[in-house]
């Protein structure tokens, strides 16, 4: 049995955020639990107060709205895995989504508790990184905006405060001729190596890249050095660089050697999923059908 | 209707008065907010045959359907399951006749110890309420998260393939098998 | 897990050596330890060292072993401790080799072997072996600072 806990059952962002200023850390926000409670039967936690907040209607929502996707905090892995709006307009990260662990865990698990709990080890950071996505921060005074690159500070470590909640993720739609691709490798339960890219070009032209490692440094980060030595170019050039390129972010992913592999393992992986990441975006992105480009708005 | 053991006098004093429907009886119980759902199941309802394995989510042996969906018993708080429909592997026979996925399991060797097999057959059951004509592909990728030490999973794959045909044929009984 | 170092100080290695005996200077120096007890001088100590990664906290009563003191050359330590939460083993083997590199200048030797059990072991390896690095590098770096001005 789990160590005790007094549950608390808010059934608005209000009361939550309430709970939060009155209890602090002492009182854990529980969505799916797939992170939580696992650490907890483990006895690596301990909470006084749970905070179910799955019966909170706001933080229910996934919507498209002004070319970004609103996904609410409680918003399933599998739930973005099927949804219609998100396998057309953001077809990646349906596509990410869809290989979250295991099914079970992506019925439970939700997107927002999974960039709150922050394990190193996962796979939506990373992606959505290169999408620039952001946070909705909640508390009594009101909301904030962050960007998730800011929100990401160590591991297991985020910029919530004590009295906030995460109530949404906003992932803008992908420019015109952009496409995303999400690679990833790993033996064990979670992922050790995860790169995403988002590529933006023209047949031979190489217009935009971004990249973003994950699972191997202490949090998902954007490589914005690699970035440009990528952005630019002519199509050519690009290919002639991304041995450079995928050294480079190997070394820029800040690799430590655990059961994960050694380090200069893990910064070979990096380099591989960049070349091959690059080339799938790339092609995506020519192809006109990149199945990232969002006009218009509609329920998921 | 049925009641059970009440746990009073909980370290907290909180107690939560939950209905839950575990393959189609109605049950009516007191449990405290941390009881896990594999606990629910195992130990105050008496139904073994969900099996706690590798207790952190990731071996599928504890698997059951919650509204259709399978979940992990072993991390998933018992008081989630209140008013909803919970089918364990104790629930798929109907008396004496086996469920088509059951049946298919034995006649094809989807299973040698049995220990994963009641995790595998409920997510089969998902699957195949979700996907009735998997490819083989979908097969492998939704029950990637169910491991298996016995059969190496290619009866596995084949019993639920044939399942698949077995229940579309029960569905649609004119069409022909594919 | 091993994690290793050096810094050089400028500062004789006879005072060095000495410092490494001065418990209150020594300890102030690791990152998370407080309450160091004497318990046999010299040879046994208690400490208590404390850290925090996100939501996880680590609080271990460490009994600490001088195995080997060969002034002024050489330290070996032993460090072993519950944390009481999360019931993991802590154990930490400790050598410090100090180098004459001139008669005013030291160059110390760092070496640590720490092995952590139980489920912070297998599910916090990642972690620790990141906070390992962090903190013996810290380490060093107070150490320097106690002791003097780096040699440029």
């Amino acid at each position: 049995m789990l160590q005790p806990f007094v549950l608390e059952e808010p059934t608005s962002i209000h009361e939550a955020v309430a709970l939060r200023a009155r209890y602090g850390a002492t009182a854990g926000l529980y969505a799916g639990g797939t992170e939580l409670l696992l650490t907890m039967k483990e006895g690596l936690l301990r909470y006084e107060r749970l905070v179910n907040i799955k019966l909170i209607p706001e933080l229910a929502g996934l919507a498209l709205e002004d070319g970004a996707l609103h996904i609410g905090a409680i918003t399933t892995h599998r739930r973005l895995e099927r949804s219609p709006v998100v396998r057309t307009y953001f077809s990646t990260m349906a596509e990410m989504a869809a290989h979250v662990a295991n099914v079970r865990v992506r019925e439970v698990g939700t997107l927002g508790g999974n960039l709150c709990f922050a394990e190193p080890h996962a796979d939506p950071g990373t992606l959505l990184l290169v999408y620039d996505a952001s946070v909705a921060l909640a508390q009594q005074g009101g909301t904030r905006m962050l960007a998730l690159e800011q929100f990401f500070v160590g591991p297991f470590e985020v910029a919530l405060a004590d009295d906030e909640i995460l109530t949404a993720i906003r992932v803008p739609a992908l420019p015109a001729h952009t496409a995303a691709a999400y690679l990833k490798y790993g033996l064990l339960e979670r992922p050790s190596v995860g790169v995403a890219v988002a590529v933006t070009a023209r047949p031979d032209q190489v217009q935009e890249v971004r990249i973003a490692v994950g699972c191997v440094g202490p949090t998902p980060r954007r490589l914005r050095d690699v970035e440009s030595l990528l952005s630019q170019k002519d199509l050519p050039e690009v290919r002639a660089t991304l041995d450079a390129a995928g050294a480079l972010a190997g070394s820029a992913a800040d690799a430590v050697t655990d059961l994960h592999g050694s380090a200069e393992y893990k910064s070979y992986l990096v380099g591989v999923l960049l070349r091959r990441a690059f080339e799938r975006a790339y092609q995506q992105a020519i192809g006109g059908d990149t199945g990232d480009a969002a006009r218009g708005s509609g329920t998921a | 209707m049925t009641d059970d053991r009440a746990h009073h006098g909980t370290v907290t004093g909180q107690v939560l008065s939950i209905r839950v429907t575990v393959n189609g009886h109605v049950h009516d119980v007191l449990i405290e907010p941390y009881l896990t759902l594999i606990e629910l199941i195992r130990d105050r309802l008496g139904l073994t045959g969900t099996k706690k394995s590798c207790d952190m989510q990731v071996c599928g042996a504890c698997t059951v359907l919650l509204n259709g969906r399978p979940v992990s018993a072993c991390t998933m708080l018992a008081f989630e399951a209140r008013n909803a429909a919970l089918l364990t592997i104790e629930g798929m026979a109907q008396g004496e006749t086996l469920h088509p996925i059951q049946e298919a399991f034995i006649e094809h060797g989807g299973l040698q110890c049995g220990f994963c097999t009641p995790g595998m057959i409920l997510a089969a059951k998902a699957l195949l309420e979700e996907t009735p004509a998997p490819t083989e592909e979908e097969v492998k990728h939704y029950m990637r998260g169910n491991l298996c030490r016995c059969t190496g999973y290619k009866r596995i794959i084949e019993s639920i393939m044939v399942a698949a045909r077995r229940l579309a044929q029960t569905h649609n009984p004119g069409a022909l098998e594919a | 897990m091993r994690f290793a170092t050096q810094v050089t100080v400028h500062v004789p290695r006879q005072s060095v050596w000495d410092f490494l005996w001065d418990v209150p200077r020594l300890t102030a120096c690791v990152p998370g330890c407080e309450a160091v007890e004497e318990i046999e001088p010299n040879i046994r100590y208690q400490a208590v060292v404390r850290d925090k990664v996100g939501p996880f906290s680590l609080r271990v009563p460490l009994a600490v072993e001088v195995l080997e003191a060969t002034a002024p050359v050489r330290l070996r330590a032993r460090a072993q401790g519950r944390d009481a939460t999360v019931q993991s083993l802590v154990k930490v083997e400790l050598t410090l080799v100090l180098v004459e590199t001139s008669a005013q200048t030291t160059t110390l030797q760092i070496d640590t072997d720490v092995t952590v059990l139980g489920k912070l072991g297998t599910l916090g390896h990642s972690v620790m072996v990141r906070r390992g690095e962090a903190i013996v590098a810290q380490f060093a770096s107070a150490l320097q600072a106690a002791l003097g001005q780096e040699v440029p």
